[in-house]
Order: structure tokens, then sequence, then C-alpha cells
């Protein structure tokens, strides 16, 4: 007990330097990188905008679990996990990397159409590989929490 | 559910009121009043257990199946 709560600590102070990291990305590092790239590669600044959007909304998905861990993570101190009202948290890191993982899906698709060497198409499937494996494990984990829930309400009913 | 709980059967033969029973075995009040109107979905044997301590009787005095 005494370590989880240690740990739901530790992982809460993580969540929180991540979220604001991830904020400082999105208003000043990739606005920041990509306007400089226009400027180093006038023959492609019309990229600029589009890559911009790509990045911060990339960036927006991953706060979107973030925060909802942060949520389940308050349901779990409460002894609340095991309800209904998990899944809706749950839902949400589900539906964040599902739609995280589509646009980097339609990105990679346009990079590697018109790319000249294997390098930075070999990456992106990494990472979409990466991408879809956190994604599934998130649908098991939910699975499980749906039984462990069922399981929580049949014993609430026993007098 | 054809099974029936009889708890205010006992409670009447034991004189005995539905505060102090629930008092007795350790029930909330509603858990009390779910056994009694048969919408109980299962009980412990421990439950089982002290009920039939307090009122003296066997589990098959307290328990009865009633065809729909």
């Amino acid at each position: 007990m005494k370590i989880n709560h240690l740990a739901v600590i530790a992982l809460r102070i993580v969540l929180v330097g991540a979220f604001l990291l991830l904020v400082l990305f999105q208003v000043m590092s990739l606005p920041g990188q990509f306007a400089h790239m226009a400027a180093e590669n006038p023959e492609r600044a019309y990229l600029q905008w589009p890559l911009t959007i790509f990045a911060i909304l990339e960036v927006a998905c991953v706060q979107v679990v973030i925060v909802s861990t942060w949520k389940l993570l308050t349901m779990v101190k409460r002894d609340q996990i095991f309800s209904r009202r998990a899944f809706v948290w749950v839902d949400a890191i589900m539906w964040a990397i599902a739609a995280g993982w589509t646009m980097l899906a339609v990105f990679s698709a346009i990079v590697i159409l018109n790319a000249d060497d294997p390098g930075v198409p070999l990456l992106l499937i990494l990472m979409l590989a990466a991408g879809a494996a956190v994604g599934l494990v998130v649908v098991v984990l939910r699975a499980l929490l749906r039984q462990a829930a069922d399981l929580r309400l049949d014993m609430e009913a026993v007098i | 559910m054809p099974i029936v709980v009889r708890i205010d059967v006992e409670l009447a033969r034991q004189k005995m009121s539905v505060g102090e029973f629930a008092d007795r075995v350790g029930l909330t009040p509603a858990n009390v009043a779910v056994l009694k109107n048969g919408r109980a979905k299962a009980v412990r044997f421990s439950t089982l257990e002290a009920m039939c301590r307090v009122l003296n009787c066997q589990p098959g005095d307290l328990l009865e199946f009633v065809e729909d």
C-alpha cells in the first residue's frame, strides 16, 4: 500500500512535468522549428503551417492521454477505479491514441511516397508499430478493467 | 426470483424488531429491507450464519423456494 502511494505521487509529478514540457513544445519549440525550416528552405516554405498544425495536434493527443491518466489515478486513490465512470477516461485515452496514430499514419504515407532515402520512412514505420502496440495494450487493459468492474458490481450486490 | 427470504416470520416468532435484528446481525437496515422484500441477489454464508444465530433458527427456516 505504501509503495503504491509513492508510485502514484511519483507518477503525478512525472505527468505534470511532461504536460508542462508539451505545452512549451506546442507554443514555442514546434512553431519556431518549422518557421526556421521554412526560412532555411524557401522552396518548401508552404509546408510550414501544415506541419506545425500536425505537430501541435499530435502533442494534443498525448496531452489528452496525460490528463486522462491523472483522472484515472485520482479514481485509483479513491478506490473508484472499478466502476463505469472509469471508462470515460479509458475511452478518452483509447480515442486519443487512435486519433494520433491515424494522423501519423496519413503523414507517414505522404512522406514514404515522396521519400528518396529509407531512413525517415523506417523511423516512421517504427513509430507506427510502437503506437499500434501501445494502443492495443490499452484495448486489452480496458477489457480487463471491464471484467474487474463487473466483478466488483456483483460483489456489491452480496449482502 | 423463486427464493423467498422469510425474515419477517422468524422476527414475529422471536418478537424482535427489524432495527434490533439489523443491529445484532450487523447488517444495515437498508440491506435488511433488501432481504425482506426479495430484491437480494446473493447472501454470504457468514450473514446467513449470523441471522440464524440471532433468530435461533435454521437456514431452511429463513429461505424458501416458491415456484413463480
